[in-house]
């Protein structure tokens, strides 16, 4: 083949290869440039939130945002303005529709008592109650009706109805309740608590344990219901970095992994805008971010991340509307980061100290995503600004470094080949021919004696030795090219192609024995 | 930090590269005796008329390969900053708070196709040709006139190189267990019948020592350090045989022609004129000797040849 045209075919074949790869990143749409950004909405004074919350509590069809720390239950208006305000010692809360008016409502567990607040009123539901430090409170919907189920921090649980009635007691370890959450089995409701000693258990409305599992010190542990087939998932995160994921209907591990740091909170958060998927994001102490897929029979990792500091607080929220939430992550130092579905991070504005919750929901007429540090808590409208059609981008590059190739390919076509650097000029009278014939036998001959001699090493013969012979079956063939005849005197080693001479049987050159 | 470390001194390497690829600079010979010139071996059995035109043909292709390189050479420079270009535009983006590494990507490739086209530019260079080269030209251009009619010159001229590992001739060690290794490179052979009936032979031999690089341990420290090679000097030699006509010369002895004298830069090692022959071998302490003083000494062997009256 023509040695211009290799170069134009060679530089054809990577232009194309080039630009079905930039056609891919085009068409495939996940090349973007894209930015997130807040504007704040507004701030108000509240220290180291344990509990926020975006919701409805008046019944006016407008949110407000609840929240709560050691000391104070507090609710305020989508503007920011205080609606409620109630202090209390030692508290813990959840938020449920106690009185079933379809409106939810602040259930507060302090020491000893509990009281229910109602549109901002507070009703004391009962006191004096056996129980220890206020660690977790819940309300939960059993079939045979609605309990209250408070737990402190000694691992001891106490369940009472909404009349205050103490139902049940049970006691599942020494140390913190550090998780409490409602778990289906079968569609019905059940209580799934988990302490810090490592208990996970699932327990029924009148305190039967249905099953149990111990495992290293839990710190986080969140029970939903990720393939809706009525039976809950039961995911715990260990003090080690264990993070497992249990069968709430009889405990049975569906998958578990060792992400190498505490696990500080799981959440839920609908990465990948697939509902026949659920996909769980998991924070670490160190600051390590993971995001897994469930897929109703198990789970795989997808991606994973990091941010500085202790993650405390992840959220969901579908910034850009493209059906796909971003996870919103806070850190023990203050930054605030969004987590796209392919794990991309991107930062919002830095808190000047922790970040203690994050939640996300619509306040007024516009969905916010409200942040609470140790100083006070904050609304921020969160944007996301791209830049139109930059998806096509690799495009134009593909186009760009097709051409540079083209263009090389062209140069260098165009730059004639370098000659060889053995050049031989050779008469081809018959008597020349014969005198250079002679003459490489001389040389041969002179090699030979310089070889016995010892005055030529073994390698240089060789070497020499190869380069006369072959310039001696070069003469062989120019006097056959010529007409003339020639009694052959060399022949090529089978093996390595080196010249030899006639009725050799062993290549100097290689070792072949040549038997012909 | 570290891959970012690494991938900016990979594109630093590239650019002084593509630098030096565009300003045509050649590494400055590493040490005596290895001056690096164009690797040609020539193989002769023709007219000298046709070698020479042979020669000059060869050389013009050569130059017009490097020539025809030589127009593109900031190519690879330019492509380089266009990619450089590429990557700024990510930076751009990223300044105001998008990130791409698009861009960045074509840069990355732009600079694979720079390279490569460096890498052909430098595979189409080519060092400048010995002296020797144009020095077989004047001893054949000289001698043409003294061949015998419609007879060739025989033999070759290799410029490969002096101190290939092929042309060791013998290895010999020191005291110290320190090798050194004493190269002969024939880099000319020439034989030829002339108009008088002399057949005259001419090998032009470099002797080259070398030291190869050891191991020694240091005195202060104890520690094992690798010595470099060491050139140790090269010295030129000649051997001339003349075949004599005895119908049309005889062999007389010459006073300034004599074992021990020194005609230009050669020394008369041997002189043997037995068996109507002349065997000279003439040693020279010069690293390179030009053709004039071959010539000269060529001219000189002759005054040992007495012509025979008719």
């Amino acid at each position: 083949m023509n040695r211009k045209v290799i170069p134009f075919i060679i530089a054809f074949v990577l232009s194309c290869l080039v630009m079905v790869v930039s056609g891919v990143f085009a068409f495939s749409g996940i090349v973007t440039a894209q930015k997130f950004g807040s504007n704040t909405a507004w701030t108000q004074p509240y220290s180291t939130a344990e509990s926020m919350k975006v919701i409805d509590l008046t019944g006016d069809g407008q949110n407000e945002l609840f929240i709560q720390n050691i000391n104070n239950v507090t609710a305020f208006d989508g503007s920011g303005n205080i609606l409620w305000s109630h202090n209390y010692n030692q508290l813990k809360t959840t938020l449920g529709d106690f009185n079933g008016d379809g409106i939810e409502d602040v259930i507060v567990f302090y020491s000893g008592g509990v009281d229910v607040i109602i549109n901002g009123q507070i009703r004391t539901l009962v006191t004096g109650l056996p129980i220890g430090t206020p660690s977790r409170v819940a309300l939960i919907r059993f079939a045979s009706g609605p309990q209250i189920i408070l737990g402190d921090m000694s691992s001891g649980l106490l369940a009472i109805d909404l009349n205050g009635q103490i139902l049940w007691s049970d006691d599942i370890g020494n140390q913190e309740i550090r998780g409490m959450d409602d778990a289906r089995i079968g569609g019905q409701i059940h209580l799934a608590v988990a302490s810090y000693d490592g208990g996970v258990y699932v327990i029924d409305s009148n305190g039967q344990t249905l099953w149990s599992n111990g495992s290293s010190q839990l710190r986080r542990m969140r029970a939903f219901d990720l393939n809706a087939d009525g039976n809950s998932e039961v995911i715990t995160g260990s003090e080690y970095g264990d993070f497992y994921i249990y069968s709430a209907k009889d405990g049975s591990v569906i998958f578990n992994k060792s992400l190498g740091q505490a696990v500080s909170e799981v959440r839920e958060v609908e990465l990948d805008g697939d509902p026949s998927s659920r996909e769980i994001v998991v924070g670490g102490k160190d600051g390590g971010v993971w995001a897994f897929s469930y897929d109703g029979t198990t789970a795989r990792q997808i991606w994973s991340g990091s941010l500085s500091d202790k993650v405390t607080e992840i959220s969901g929220l579908d910034i850009d509307e493209d059906g796909k939430q971003e996870a919103v992550i806070g850190d023990d130092a203050g930054v605030i980061a969004v987590f796209t579905a392919d794990g991309t991070r991107n930062n919002l504005p830095t808190h000047s100290t922790g970040i203690t919750r994050v939640d996300i929901g619509k306040l007024g007429n516009e969905r916010y995503v409200v942040v609470a540090d140790y100083n006070e808590v904050q609304t921020q409208k969160v944007t996301l600004s791209a830049i139109p059609g930059f998806t096509y981008t690799p495009l134009i590059v593909g186009i760009l470094v097709s051409a540079v190739i083209l263009v090389i390919a062209g140069i260098l076509s165009s730059i004639p080949p370098k000659p060889e650097m053995k050049v031989s000029f050779q008469d081809k009278s018959k008597e020349s021919l014969d005198a250079q014939r002679r003459m490489l036998k001389e040389h041969i001959a002179d090699v030979e004696r310089l070889r016995k001699s010892g005055e030529m090493a073994g390698d240089a013969y060789l070497a020499r030795l190869k380069r006369l012979r072959g310039d001696l079956a070069e003469n062989e063939a120019a006097f056959k090219a010529a007409g003339y005849n020639i009694k052959a005197e060399t022949f090529n080693c089978p093996n390595c192609g080196g010249t030899l001479e006639l009725g050799m049987d062993k290549c100097e050159y290689c070792g072949q024995v040549i038997l012909a | 930090m570290f891959v970012f470390c690494g991938i900016a001194v990979v594109v630093v390497i590239l650019f002084f590269y593509l630098l030096n690829t565009a300003r045509k600079k050649t590494p400055a010979p590493t040490r005596a005796g290895k001056k690096d010139y164009t690797p040609v071996y020539i193989s002769i059995a023709d007219k000298p008329d046709s070698i020479m035109r042979g020669m000059d043909e060869f050389k013009s292709k050569v130059e017009k390969t490097e020539t025809a390189g030589d127009k593109w050479r900031w190519i690879p420079m330019i492509i380089f900053f266009v990619g450089v270009g590429l990557v700024l535009i990510d930076v751009l983006l990223l300044v105001f708070g998008y990130f791409s590494l698009v861009f960045s990507g074509g840069a990355f490739l732009l600079w694979i196709a720079s390279f490569i086209m460096a890498r052909s530019l430098r595979k189409s260079d080519s060092h400048d040709f010995s002296p020797r080269y144009k020095g077989l030209k004047e001893i054949l251009h000289t001698l043409r006139d003294d061949l015998k009619p419609d007879s060739t010159f025989l033999g070759h001229l290799d410029l490969t190189g002096a101190m290939l590992p092929t042309k060791v001739a013998r290895e010999t060690k020191d005291a110290q267990d320190r090798t050194t290794q004493h190269f002969a490179d024939q880099w000319l052979s020439l034989k030829a019948k002339l108009y008088d009936g002399n057949v005259l032979r001419v090998n032009a031999i470099q002797k080259t020592k070398n030291r190869k690089s050891y191991w020694k341990r240091s005195r202060i420290s104890g520690k094992m350090k690798s010595k470099p090679e060491k050139f140790k000097g090269a010295e030129q030699e000649l051997k001339v045989r003349i075949v004599v006509n005895p119908q049309a010369y005889k062999i007389v002895p010459n006073p300034t022609f004599r074992q021990g004298q020194n005609i230009g830069k050669y020394t008369i090692a041997e002189l043997n004129t037995e068996g109507g022959m002349i065997n000279i071998v003439a040693k020279s302490p010069f690293e390179e000797v030009e053709q004039d003083h071959i010539l000269n000494f060529l001219k000189s062997a002759y005054s040992l040849l007495q012509r025979k009256t008719a």
